[in-house]
């Protein structure tokens, strides 16, 4: 191969080729905020979390929240450059601490997606079903209008991804611009009055601040989804990282300023209003600068954010599930694509199919759609992505304590170590204000439920990896290297590697 | 691997990953493209050109094979030595390069025919229609027919096979595959299947496992 010694060097074809697919900074950042969609969060969860936890101090929550993440992040980014099948929290957990806790995170990461997924339809329904009456007279039962959202995201599920991008895109750019004209707007409202409760740090120690901390948790979730580009970015020292900290500072930034804002021109009553208006009052505190026509595109808007939040969600599922089936950690069937358009259809399906069956269980029962599965689902998922952060934190650490090689100091324990120390408050003051986050009596059912569901699963995963490892230990040597490692793929490998198991 | 009257492997795998009437692609371009680069990096290591060791080709003997899609891959394998690592030659070679080398074979030999039809939007697309079905569907149902009679596969439907499952195209050319055929299946990729190919195919099926969670597929 030593044939191009002599010539002149030239561009290599292929060096070329392949980076023109790279990814840069902007795209990464884009697809990291599609999925942490703007105005359900502002519009969404702040005014509900108001409502039912009477805490004002929200604003100081996600700055917090942010610094805590970027923290993370420096450990995090730095370890995916090391791992296959980063960007899934299960693939540090499994490298850094042992397989059978990844096995465990992977099954408490996909309730806790699915939860975020599935909120998103009592959201849109309890949201939807007023402005439908409001603009064409028609009274739709909330659970219509999700059942209506949940079709629709089943069937692009399945069909062709692409577009779907596009899409989210547009909108998410049309979200962000109207979040921050709405914002504007309220600071330049008669009623404007600075409040510095949103602001108060003490709030992030007194009475609820975890509640406050997971409401602002739940608006960050996405931001780990950076590092599945880790392998597709032009700089892989470079890019991701960097996206990963412009993404949490956007978040930061826009979700502190629009909750400060709205909280500040709702007037000292905010909690009541809050209550009253639910959703509406972000859009109601701007509505006196801006005209109904800026709110009839608020609400379109906000619906529609909702909906690519659904969509953007069930894809995240869909190839979750997509991998761990290639792994063999799920069912080898949810490792097949469709193969005209590369959906994974199977985990669609699956997704499709829980949600289903937990949108009919609320509307039987006739539960609250906005408080109890929007603003529950949502923070409960919050939650679990947090614990899940803690513990990938304590993979880091881990990790890199027994493969030092390429990462300074400061990459390897210093940042890891400060990040999961205070992830680790986090989690607790979490764990201890779920009474107040759900706002319920302290001791009743939500209150253990949550908790006491991620332990279960994180057990069974457990106790599915340790089968795995008596009786297919090829499959369990593959755990957390996900669908990119030639060990333990799809029907190819899976057929050598049954082969040799099965004698 | 000259003696068999059957078409080059990539020739192959492009006949079965399309219909054999319309010429639509049954793969998505990104997994199509996937599947082609291995067949052609296979046909190479066939001609006893390359090596697979360890995710890294060598070129073993750089003498051209004569046939033209497969030499351009070897030359430019030559020209660029420096790359060595399989994957980014998969990656390379889908990137259209496989695709174009493929279907400009099979037209040269007369199986395809190009042709450029217009869709809603005006956009013209291309479609290499074969000149006749039977010929076209012969690399599917010969495989499918030889596993279903429990024969064993030559080497270089081995592959074919093993791309087959890696593409996902088996959700189309093995549906009426019963277990113990494909248990049969299995045990010829384990023992026939040359340690170098078996490598070749498992990273192959890994590329399309990545595009897909890339959202390239």
């Amino acid at each position: 191969m030593s044939t191009t010694a002599t010539e002149p060097p030239q561009e290599s074809q292929l060096s070329t080729a392949l980076a023109r697919d790279r990814l840069g900074v902007a795209a990464v950042v884009f697809f990291v905020m599609s999925a942490a969609a703007p105005l359900t969060v502002v519009a969404g969860v702040v005014p509900t979390g108001l409502a039912v936890t009477g805490l004002t101090g929200i604003s100081i929550a996600f700055l917090a929240v942010a610094v805590v993440l970027a923290i993370f992040a420096v450990g995090y980014v730095a370890m995916a450059r090391h791992i296959a099948n980063a960007g899934a929290f299960y693939a540090y957990i499994a490298r850094g601490i042992g397989r059978p806790f990844g096995v465990g995170a992977a099954w408490v990461a996909l309730v806790a997606y699915n939860m975020f997924q599935i909120a998103s339809y009592g959201g849109f329904g309890a949201i939807a079903s007023p402005l439908f009456k409001d603009w064409f007279g028609v009274d739709i039962k909330w659970w219509v209008l999700a059942l209506v959202c949940w079709a629709l995201v089943a069937v692009l599920g399945v069909r062709d991804v692409a577009v779907n991008g596009k899409v989210l895109a547009t909108l998410l750019v049309a979200e962000i611009i109207l979040v921050v004209v709405f914002s504007v707007s309220d600071v330049l409202s008669p009623n404007f009055h600075a409040s510095a409760a949103p602001l108060n740090p003490g709030s992030l120690v007194g009475v609820g601040s975890g509640a406050l901390l997971v409401m602002a948790v739940t608006g960050f979730v996405g931001f780990e989804q950076s590092v599945v580009f880790s392998e597709e970015s032009r700089d892989p020292r470079r890019t991701v990282p960097r996206a990963t900290y412009i993404a949490i500072s956007l978040i930061a930034v826009l979700y502190g300023f629009a909750a400060w804002s709205m909280i500040s021109a709702a007037g000292s009553n905010v909690v009541e209003r809050a209550g009253k208006e639910g959703p509406d009052l972000f859009f109601n505190v701007a509505s006196d600068r801006l005209g109904s026509a800026a709110l009839d595109l608020g609400h379109a808007l906000f619906l529609t954010s909702l909906i690519a939040a659904m969509i953007s969600f069930h894809n995240i599922i869909a190839r979750y599930t997509f991998s761990l089936g290639r792994e063999g950690v799920l069912p080898r069937a949810f490792g097949r694509t469709v193969p005209g358009t590369g959906a994974p259809k199977n985990g669609s399906l699956a997704q499709s199919a829980l949600a289903l069956v937990v949108l009919v269980i609320y509307a039987v029962a006739g539960w609250d759609p906005l408080v109890q599965l929007f603003f529950w689902g949502g923070t409960a998922g919050g939650i679990g992505v947090l614990l899940l952060i803690t513990v990938t934190s304590i993979a880091v650490i881990g990790y890199f304590a027994r493969n030092p090689e390429g990462e300074d100091r400061w990459h390897r324990f210093g940042a890891p170590i400060i990040g999961t120390i205070l992830l680790l408050v986090v989690s607790y003051l979490a764990i201890t204000n779920i009474a107040t986050l759900f706002g319920v009596v302290p001791g009743s059912k939500p209150t253990w439920v949550v908790p006491l569901a991620f332990v279960v699963v994180t057990i069974a995963g457990i106790a599915w990896a340790l089968i795995l490892r008596a009786n297919r230990p090829r499959v369990y040597a593959g755990i957390g290297l996900g669908a990119r490692s030639g060990s333990a793929a799809g029907g190819f490998a899976a057929a050598l590697a049954d082969q040799q198991e099965t004698p | 691997m000259a003696s068999a009257p059957q078409l080059p492997l990539a020739d192959d795998l492009f006949l079965t990953a399309h219909d054999t009437v319309k010429g639509k692609s049954l793969l998505s371009p990104a997994t199509l493209g996937l599947g082609l680069s291995a067949a052609l990096i296979a046909e190479l290591v066939l001609w006893r050109r390359l090596d697979l060791v360890d995710g890294k080709l060598t070129v073993i003997d750089d003498r051209p094979t004569g046939d033209p899609a497969n030499t351009a891959v070897l030359d430019q394998l030559l020209r660029e030595g420096h790359h060595r690592a399989v994957r980014d030659w998969i990656a390379f070679l889908a990137t259209g390069v496989a695709v174009d080398l493929t279907a400009r074979r099979l037209a040269r030999a007369g199986h395809v025919q190009r042709q450029e039809r217009r869709g809603l939007l005006g956009a013209a697309k291309v479609f290499y229609v074969p000149t006749d079905s039977m010929t076209a569907g012969w690399p599917a149902t010969r495989v499918r027919t030889s596993l279903g009679q429990g024969e064993l596969l030559d080497v270089p439907d081995l592959v074919l096979a093993g791309l087959i499952l890696a593409t996902g195209l088996d959700q189309h050319v093995f549906v009426t595959l019963d277990a113990r055929g494909r248990g049969q299946l299995f045990d010829q990729f384990r023992r026939r299947l040359p340690a170098m190919l078996q490598e070749l195919v498992a990273h192959a099926e890994a590329a399309v496992g990545d595009a897909v969670m890339a959202r390239r597929a």
